[in-house]
């Protein structure tokens, strides 16, 4: 689904990534672990579309040369960044962002959009299995939201997109254990065989609850070890700079 | 291109059936502005919209237009949908129809008024111009304790017959007190090259609310001076709202003084402008009693080499103890060839307030439109929806749920 080579990533002559290589398949779920700064969310950025970057290496996405995609184009393919700071985006209301968003990707697909009434059963069902407050729904985007509600209406809109190939940016950083556990519940209902998940944090407590098939650890602009669920309990115990 | 309107005028009093004290008081108006001359930006209140200049480069050979013998239809497309209202519709300056089909008789009344002798002259020299010009003016009440049940639309349309002309208008609205009315100004243009200078007056006696809402929605080439003037009595209330899109060239200058204890004064804008144009709001509130209150808030959005300015002052007399004046301006800056002047003016006498004000410009956050993106819509989509929510909370202020829906429909805005 996902291949990224050689991926190398500067941004005003600071060297980011330096080397980066890392292919997800179809069905599968990443963790990505590293130190703060090491260049998580530049990666996430920079699958996102973001500009800003100078890059060298090659990604491509279901066959397809990523950098030939504009930002929305990669949306409407099927990639989801959960931002690991959501904006806030004063005046304009949640409820109208969200059906614009899922509109403008299902029009892009081909698909009948929705009307307002099966927007929000949509809406309001995903909302319901997130227990996120439908209220804030009708508040501006993330204006006057806590961290984690932030937080959360990223997932509400990655359930709501249905997308092929999630990223998540360290969304379980200021969530409380209970809201991690329905975050995780709604990470793991999205599951399918044919989506992935790139899952991006600097603690193990999320991948208790998110299972994934592969922990990998970026530092100094590289993958510089990987393996199965023990990878990220071992980081735990040891932390980065004892890991060999 | 004043030569022109030296003839213009003396054939105007020729051919006019005004007394001649009339006249003699039209002859004054017009020495006054033929001595000023169009404002140019030596003159502080026009130091960042050069009428002069703006005038001279876009219209070739300005006349003064009196073809009022003809009659012009009526291009009735143009009319608000989905909204019950009373009409007065002028084209090319000449009133064509009036209609208070919603109101009980004889408490709403229009009247031509050709008796103009107990005229204020040297408010400026545009005022001037009007008063030289015009032979009646328009006098609008609304009688004690009347609420008008419907708004009132007054269409200021103007055609392909009139070109490089100098158009006034002049109206006079009184509400008398404990009374109501709704005004939208609406104005549309399918005339190219003229400059259009219009005075409004208003009375608003005790207990009396107006609502105003200044709707300039169509692209065209006309340049535009409004010039309001309001005086407000205890505990009355005025709400203006100005929509300023279309034209090329747009100055609203609105002078409201607040004369008896708790009038209060809602002033708010948009200017948004796409395309080579240049608007202005300037704000004179005067706070000259006890507990009055102001509020103003301006939002402008200016793309491909616009400029808005705003112009703001509050004043407080030392009469005018526990005043309570708000005045903020933001602008969004699309291009870097667009221009923003904000000058917010306080004049304070009186130990007892509560004043602020505030200015800023910026571009729009490239981070907000990635996180948009992101989610699936366009650049231009997301620009829209950023740009829409930055002026939501301006046509938020709008009290009228019916007149705030036109607006938003205008604007483009999803419910
Ligand atoms: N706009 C920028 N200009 C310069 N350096 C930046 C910029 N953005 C990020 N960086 C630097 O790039 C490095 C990686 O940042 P980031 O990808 O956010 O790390 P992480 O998400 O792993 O904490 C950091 O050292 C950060 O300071
Ligand atoms: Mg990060």
């Amino acid at each position: 689904m996902l291949k990224i080579k050689n991926l190398k990533a500067n941004i005003n002559k600071k060297l980011i990534l330096d080397g980066f290589n890392l292919e997800i398949k179809p069905g599968e779920i990443h963790a990505i672990m590293g130190p703060n700064g090491s260049g998580k969310s530049t990666l996430s950025n920079i699958l996102s579309g973001k500009k800003g970057y100078e890059i060298s290496g090659q990604i491509t996405f279901e066959n397809q040369n990523l950098f030939d995609l504009e930002v929305e184009e990669r949306a409407h393919k099927g990639i989801f960044l959960a931002f690991q700071y959501p904006l806030e985006i004063p005046g304009v209301n949640t409820n109208i962002f969200l059906k614009t968003s899922v509109n403008a990707i299902r029009k892009a697909k081909g698909e009948t959009e929705l009307d307002a009434i099966e927007f929000l059963k949509l809406v309001k069902k995903k909302a319901n299995e997130l227990k996120f407050d439908q209220e804030k729904l009708s508040r501006q985007l993330n204006v006057g939201f806590s961290g984690g509600e932030k937080k959360k209406n990223e997932i509400l809109q990655m359930s709501i997109l249905d997308p092929k190939l999630c990223i998540l940016d360290e969304t379980d950083s200021g969530l409380d254990i209970d809201a991690l556990k329905i975050v995780a519940n709604g990470v793991n209902a999205l599951r399918k065989k044919n989506n992935a998940f790139l899952i991006i944090t600097h603690y193990q407590r999320l991948l208790n609850y998110i299972k994934p098939d592969f922990v990998h650890v970026l530092m100094n602009g590289k993958l510089i070890k990987s393996g199965g669920p023990g990878l990220a309990l071992e980081l735990e115990k040891k932390g980065y700079e004892n890991l060999n | 291109m004043e030569q022109q309107l030296k003839v213009d005028f003396e054939n105007y009093v020729k051919t006019s059936k005004l007394s001649s004290k009339n006249i003699e008081l039209k002859r004054v108006n017009f020495n006054h502005f033929l001595e000023k001359g169009f404002p140019n930006k030596r003159d502080e209140n026009w130091k960042f919209s050069d009428l002069n200049h703006i005038i001279s480069k876009n219209i070739k050979k300005l006349s003064f237009y009196n073809d009022f013998l003809k009659s012009e239809q009526v291009d009735e497309s143009i009319f608000i949908n989905n909204l019950e209202h009373n009409k007065l519709v002028f084209v090319n300056g000449k009133l064509e129809k009036k209609e208070f089909n919603h109101e009980e008789n004889n408490k709403v009344e229009i009247i031509e008024d050709f008796n103009l002798l107990n005229e204020k002259i040297n408010i400026n020299s545009l005022t001037s111009l009007n008063n030289a010009f015009t032979d009646k003016h328009y006098n609008l009440v609304v009688k004690k304790n009347y609420t008008l049940k419907k708004p009132l639309v007054i269409y200021n349309i103007t055609n392909e017959d009139v070109t490089s002309k100098n158009l006034n208008l002049r109206f006079n609205i009184l509400l008398e007190e404990n009374s109501s009315l709704k005004i939208i100004d609406f104005l549309d243009d399918k005339s190219k090259n003229n400059f259009l200078n219009t005075y409004y007056k208003y009375e608003i006696k005790k207990n009396s609310i107006l609502k105003n809402y200044k709707i300039d929605r169509k692209f065209n080439s006309n340049i535009k001076y409004f010039y309001n003037n309001i005086n407000q009595e205890t505990n009355s209330l005025s709400e203006i709202f100005i929509l300023s899109l279309g034209s090329y060239f747009i100055k609203n200058e609105i002078n409201c003084s607040l004369n008896g204890k708790y009038a209060s004064a809602f002033i708010n804008g948009i200017i948004s402008l796409k395309n080579f144009q240049h608007h202005e709001i300037k704000t004179n509130i005067n706070h000259l009693a006890e507990s009055t209150k102001s509020y103003q808030l301006i939002k402008s959005v200016l793309d491909n080499e616009s400029k808005a300015v705003f112009q703001g002052k509050i004043f407080a007399d030392s009469k005018a103890q526990k005043t309570d004046g708000y005045q903020l301006s933001k602008a969004i800056l699309l291009s870097n060839n667009t221009e923003f002047n904000a000058k917010p003016e306080l004049e304070i006498y009186a130990d007892d307030v509560k004043c602020s004000h505030g200015s800023a410009s910026g571009n729009l956050n490239e981070n907000s439109i990635f996180y948009l993106m992101t989610r699936g819509l366009n650049y231009q989509e997301a620009k829209n929806l950023l740009i829409n929510g930055f002026l939501l909370d301006v046509i938020e202020k709008i009290t009228d749920s019916e007149i705030k829906k036109i607006i938003k429909n205008i604007m483009g805005f999803k419910e």
